[in-house]
């Protein structure tokens, strides 16, 4: 995942004089020398010279050419690129992206596979049983040579050359049609009625002239072919994974026992996250036992954290409820979803109430996300009241996590609040006896004002159409009651004002 | 102290433990110079006026309530008992203006598994914010309702927490008076019967007020037992104001 020339920082001794002749040649480089002759500049060339040198004569690269991959849509077609880079990383340090092409850096393989041929046929046999398996046609052309864009305009001519020196691109790449280069319609025409087919022919003409027809990326584009420019690349860099277990040394079949492991395994993902400036929202702990499924534990979290006490609180409470069938061998933390860290910045003065909402905010989540570890999801809910008629409806119990944000509640017309509504509703509403002429809950009851009609629901099929009173029991507590309109006219306890 | 004696003896029943003391009772009797100079210094102690011992409570807005309550008020925290031959005799009314100044204060009220359903718009209509109300269900067992009411006690974000839990031991409530006191909020528990030895700082009682007369809207509720105070006292209050 580094960039050569960044790994070029090295200073290698033993390569320098030999390396020295060559950057000088360069076209550019020379050019911005002579406009600064300094004495520092001179110095600096010195010592930067060798090393540059280096790198590039020495990476073979590897490309990889996938026609078939240009029908493709761009976000398909970086999908596939993704798996296949992470594909070539078994070969290669060094993965970077071009269109329809992956290229890879070699030569520090070589030796470990003893030769080109063997992480050729590696690297085919895994390509070949990828495109399959995604229904694609199983043939890409490959090529390698000391530079990138050379290696890239080798395959995309689909002549599966090697060329192992930097002396031999000139010759090699001067057999290409000019149909591989990238151009646009323009300098194609240009080049054709120059009578220009091959690379070959272009070598012949004077850089000067080509900058002058083409626009000096074109001719950057040649250089860079021949070794004798910088190739910026954009390089795979696989997604950070986490994973970290412990072998017990014994079975452990308290799991108070096995928090201080897990705390410790805590610590690494904690600290791995730190690191990386991330913070995860889904953990799993999975725990092994002796000749069973391991028992697994997944923490999931509404914000996103890496705060050790928090997590450790939170795999506390699952493991309260946890019960194990069989004696901990051993434990692994596995980080299943990575997310960005938004870190909050204290405020410089401790603050009171009410400037501190983020802070208990955050707080609060946490004894949410608690509560639920331990009760379970739907066993906390949260009330809002929503505009309906029928007094069943108009309140609704929501889980937590569906709650509607802030501002957006439902807030309920005027005219339906105007009429009391009681802080208690029954499940379902109680038929009320009648005794000795008078209705009966557990004392007499005695109607203190009403009624308030409520009709509605006639739509359904299953209308309803209420008288509703507010009566006083003769205990002292205030009651919610209706007589239906319709049927048999009963009197039914709905509410308690409590 | 010996002003205070003389002054308690001739003025102030609070011999008869027994009797219901009317909290006005105090105001229409102390107009004296002496009475205001007792009542000017915070440092006395007078047995029978719990309306005299400064302001440290959270008004349960009802003047009659605070007249018997220590500090005039609701504890800022700590735990509380209500009891009610049944639910719904009024008991969460005596709560609203505390609920909702909690609310105010941007903190949350747990329900734990109350025993019926919670209605929104008579809270809508109480002025509480719904958003700031959570409710963990009925068939949650009683010790992962225990459990969480000891968390939320805790957690300085819940200012009220109210649970329906008729049996606790001691040593239970001990350790819920100890989350709430770490958590400063206040729990509020309700039950059906009343258990002498209960540690809870405060306990009430709502009576069955047995009327014929439908226009009686008073309900009698008695302060069993108040840190800071040595016998019951009682007041009639109009529940229902907002009914």
């Amino acid at each position: 995942m580094k960039d050569p020339d960044s790994e070029a920082q090295l200073p290698l001794p033993s390569l320098a004089p030999e390396s020295g002749a060559q950057i000088i040649q360069l076209p550019a480089r020379a050019k911005d020398l002579s406009r600064e002759q300094s004495p520092s500049a001179a110095a600096s060339k010195e010592s930067i010279k060798p090393i540059a040198k280096r790198t590039r004569s020495n990476s073979l690269w590897y490309a990889l050419y996938l026609p078939q991959l240009k029908e493709e849509e761009s976000a398909q077609q970086k999908k596939y690129l993704d798996q296949l880079a992470e594909l070539m990383q078994s070969v290669s340090s060094t993965v970077s992206f071009h269109p329809q092409a992956l290229i890879c850096e070699v030569r520090s393989s070589l030796k470990y596979f003893s030769g080109i041929d063997v992480i050729h046929q590696k690297l085919q046999k895994l390509i070949v049983e990828q495109l399959q398996q995604w229904n694609l046609a199983d043939s890409f052309s490959y090529a390698a040579s000391p530079t990138i864009s050379g290696s890239l305009l080798l395959a995309r001519s689909g002549h599966n050359a090697l060329v192992h020196r930097q002396e031999n691109l000139r010759s090699a790449l001067g057999q290409l049609s000019t149909d591989v280069l990238d151009l646009n319609k323009e300098q194609r025409r240009r080049l054709h009625n120059m009578g220009i087919r091959y690379l070959r022919d272009i070598w012949r003409l004077p850089s000067d002239g080509l900058c002058k027809r083409f626009g000096s990326s074109f001719v950057n584009q040649l250089n860079r072919a021949l070794g004798k420019a910088a190739e910026p690349t954009h390089n795979y860099v696989p997604p950070p994974t986490f994973v970290a277990s412990y072998d017990l040394p014994y079975e452990l079949e308290n799991l108070d026992r096995l928090l201080p492991i897990a705390d410790e395994l805590l610590a690494q993902v904690c600290d791995f996250l730190r690191r990386r400036d991330l913070s995860t929202s889904s953990l799993i702990f999975s725990l092994s036992h002796e000749k069973r499924d391991s028992t697994e534990v997944s923490i999931g979290l509404r914000v996103a954290s890496r705060s050790q006490q928090h997590l450790m609180l939170l795999l506390e409470t699952h493991f309260d409820k946890l019960s194990i069938p069989a004696p901990v061998v051993a434990i692994k933390v596995e980080v299943k979803r990575l997310d960005a860290f938004f870190a909050k910045s204290d405020s410089l003065l401790k603050e009171e109430a009410s400037g501190s909402a983020s802070y208990s905010d955050r707080n609060l989540i946490q004894f949410m996300e608690q509560l639920q570890a331990r009760l379970g999801e739907n066993h906390v809910k949260s009330v809002s009241n929503a505009a309906q008629h029928c007094p069943e409806d108009a309140s609704l119990q929501l889980d937590y996590s569906e709650k509607p944000s802030r501002g957006g509640r439902t807030i309920m017309p005027a005219e339906a609040t105007a009429n009391p509504r009681p802080l208690w509703l029954l499940q379902e509403p109680k038929q009320l006896n009648i005794n000795k002429g008078r209705l009966f809950h557990r004392k007499p009851i005695a109607i203190v004002s009403g009624p308030e009609r409520i009709e509605t629901h006639w739509w359904s099929g299953v209308d309803v159409c209420r008288d509703y009173y507010i009566a006083r029991e003769h205990s002292g507590s205030r009651l919610w009651i209706y007589r239906e309109k319709n049927g048999k006219k009963n009197w039914y306890l709905h509410g308690f004002f409590a | 102290m010996t002003i205070i004696q003389n002054h308690s003896d001739t003025q102030l029943p609070y011999q008869n433990q027994y009797q219901s003391v009317q909290a006005d009772a105090f105001h229409g009797a102390g107009s004296s110079d002496i009475d205001e100079l007792i009542q000017g210094n915070p440092k006395l102690w007078r047995g029978c006026d719990m309306a005299g011992q400064g302001m440290h409570g959270r008004s349960t807005g009802f003047p009659q309530l605070d007249a018997i309550l220590p500090g005039r008020g609701w504890p800022e925290k700590g735990l509380m008992e209500v009891i009610t031959p049944h639910w719904g005799m009024g008991e969460l009314q005596l709560l609203i203006p505390l609920m909702r100044s909690i609310v105010e204060q941007g903190k949350w009220i747990l329900w734990i598994s109350p025993p019926y359903l919670l209605y929104a718009p008579a809270l809508v209509q109480a002025g509480i914010n719904t958003d700031q109300v959570l409710v963990v269900k009925l068939d949650t067992s009683c010790k992962d309702a225990l459990w969480s009411m000891e968390k939320a006690l805790q957690t300085e974000n819940c200012g009220l927490v109210l649970a329906w839990q008729n049996w606790l031991p001691t040593k239970v409530l001990r350790r819920l008076q100890l989350a709430a006191d770490t958590g400063d909020t206040l729990g509020v528990l309700f039950k059906h019967h009343d258990s002498e030895h209960s540690p809870s700082p405060i306990r009430l009682k709502i009576q069955d007020s047995y009327s014929e007369n439908v226009s009686f809207n008073e309900s009698e509720v008695t302060v069993i037992k108040a840190r800071g105070n040595f016998r019951s006292l009682s007041a009639n209050i109009n529940l229902y104001q907002q009914a």
